[in-house]
């Protein structure tokens, strides 16, 4: 004879007390894991626990029948979800929470719990009936994402800091490149503007003195003097204006250079002829070619031309061949005798009453200083000079 | 009297070759003792030499010259631009004389114009001409040398 509670120790739908219950057979017969609790008595004991709840958790019947749920707990357990279980049941709520168990033989799972009370008439909780579902390969998959999710935004975080660590240092960079150019532009402005101020006394200096000298070969000589210091002058002031301060427009130069010494000179019947291109030299060879330009427009100037005689000055600046070419032509009283490479010096005979002056020395060592040879010719009339350097041009 | 600075005013002429009264501030001796030679050389009168921005304006009072020569540093520091729009307020002609212009405000601080230093004997021989010439007869009728600038209302107003 079955007993009265046959039904709760067995899995077998074919037990005599529930046989007719179809409610029953289903609860044994499906797969979900389910519990029945009886929260009249004491401690709110498993009454029923169906096959598909014992294959889940390794447990016999008889070891889950008579004790309460809070075996399938553990360490790794949320207490927090324990708690709110404990208080659905205290209070005969509903209530569905994902919580991990463990089976018997230790391992865990995670279970879809879900917990609805039984009321009788009165409304007092006869039974809980407990469904569960093992979910732990769906809470895997998910906590995998959460931490793929999470390496991710960390490594996000790490990438965005070390950037930031770059940008924040080129910025840096920057600021401290663009004070350095501020601080060598204010430097070079500040030279730029000492040279200047000090080739002003210079050329001061040297007029003064002329005004104060009597004797006119003296006074002559000053201002040539004067005029080399003007020469140079005029390379800083042209040297500054351009923005490309390592390169120096040489033809640019050489027309303004001839015309303010034509100017200067008096010499209203001399005409100027330029033959000029674009000729960009290294800035260091700027002011020793600009004296040899200023020596020998100034030579012609003073000596080709006797008294009222009128003329010719042709000033060319090219390239030719890989060379830089400067020639200064004159038509006008010629040197009497062409000289190569070298200082021909002027005859006496001829009205070029200066060999070997300064100015002619002057030419030649600084023609050797930039590498450049310089050629003498008689050009029938006149004289022609020609400078000739190569392009790479290396200053010593 | 002293050509105007200001656009809306006509220039006023000076007698045809009566010197020019000029005022040099300008913070360093030498170049003011050259500047000094050129301007007795070409005809004109030296009526003061001012190293500061106080002596420039006192010096500009007592003696209303015709045209001061202003350099951007002086002795009380970087009060050139300063100064010369005071004295083109009052009515006196001004022009820079620096190795510094590229400090000079875009308008010149109402001055005419500036002259590069350092400037060449011609340079500065042909500048004084043509500026004697344009406080004279404006416009010059010479042809203006590359030692001065013109200021942009000037180079308008001279063309």
């Amino acid at each position: 004879m079955e007993s009265k509670e046959a039904w709760q120790t067995t899995g077998d739908p074919h037990v005599e007390h529930a046989r007719d219950d179809p409610f029953a057979a289903v609860v044994r017969a499906t797969r979900m894991p389910m519990l029945i609790t009886d929260p009249r008595r004491d401690d709110n004991p498993v009454i029923f626990a169906n096959d598909a709840f014992l294959q889940l958790t390794g447990y016999t019947r008889g070891e889950v029948t008579g004790r309460n749920c809070r075996f399938l707990q553990g360490p790794l357990t949320d207490q927090a979800t324990v708690d709110e279980i404990r208080d659905a049941i205290a209070t005969s709520a509903d209530i569905k929470v994902d919580i991990l168990n463990y089976r018997k033989d230790g391992s865990t799972y995670w279970n879809a719990l879900h917990i609805s009370p039984v009321l009788d008439d009165a409304g007092e909780a006869v039974y809980y009936f407990a469904s569960q579902l093992d979910i732990t390969e769906r809470v895997e998959a998910q906590q995998r994402i959460e931490e793929q999710k999470e390496s991710f935004e960390r490594e996000v975080e790490r990438r965005t800091r070390e950037l930031q660590v770059v940008l924040e240092d080129r910025e840096r960079a920057n600021v401290e490149l663009h004070d350095a150019v501020r601080a060598k532009s204010l430097l070079v402005n500040e030279v730029d503007h000492r040279v200047k101020n000090n080739l002003q006394m210079i050329a001061s200096l040297i007029v003064m003195q002329s005004r104060n000298v009597a004797d006119p070969e003296a006074r002559k000589s000053l201002l040539a003097m004067l005029e080399r210091v003007e020469a140079l002058g005029a390379v800083h002031r042209r040297l500054y204006r351009s923005n490309d301060m390592s390169r120096f427009d040489l033809a640019e130069f050489s027309k303004d250079l001839a015309r303010d010494l034509l100017r200067a000179s008096n010499k209203p019947q001399v005409r100027l002829e330029f033959d000029l291109e674009h000729v960009e030299v290294p800035t260091e060879g700027a002011a020793p070619i600009a004296l040899m330009v200023n020596e020998l427009v100034t030579n012609s100037l003073k000596h080709a031309f006797v008294e009222n005689q009128p003329g010719t000055i042709t000033l060319g600046v090219k390239h030719v061949d890989g060379n830089f070419v400067i020639t200064v032509e004159d038509d006008g009283v010629g040197m009497g005798r062409s000289g190569k490479g070298g200082c021909a010096g002027h005859d006496a005979k001829d009205g070029r009453a200066h060999p070997a002056s300064f100015g002619t020395l002057l030419v030649e060592a600084l023609g050797k200083q930039v590498r450049a040879t310089t050629q003498w010719h008689a050009a029938n009339p006149g004289t022609r000079v020609e400078i000739r350097w190569p392009h790479a041009m290396r200053p010593q | 009297m002293p050509p105007s600075c200001d656009d809306s005013q006509d220039d006023r002429v000076l007698h045809s070759q009566s010197p020019l009264r000029v005022l040099i501030v300008e913070d360093e001796a030498l170049p003011a003792m050259l500047l000094q030679g050129y301007l007795e050389d070409a005809g004109h009168e030296v009526i003061g030499w001012a190293t500061t921005a106080d002596e420039a304006r006192e010096l500009c009072l007592q003696r209303a010259p015709d045209l001061a020569f202003v350099d951007l540093h002086l002795a009380d520091g970087l009060t050139g631009v300063t100064v010369a729009r005071e004295i083109c307020g009052a009515n006196h002609a001004v022009v820079f004389v620096t190795a510094n212009s590229r400090m000079l405000p875009d308008d010149f601080a109402g001055a005419i114009g500036c002259i590069g230093k350092p400037y060449s004997m011609n340079g500065i021989q042909r500048a004084l001409e043509y500026l004697a010439e344009g406080m004279r007869h404006p416009p010059p009728r010479c042809l203006r040398p590359s030692s001065l600038t013109l200021a942009p209302q000037f180079e308008r107003r001279w063309r």
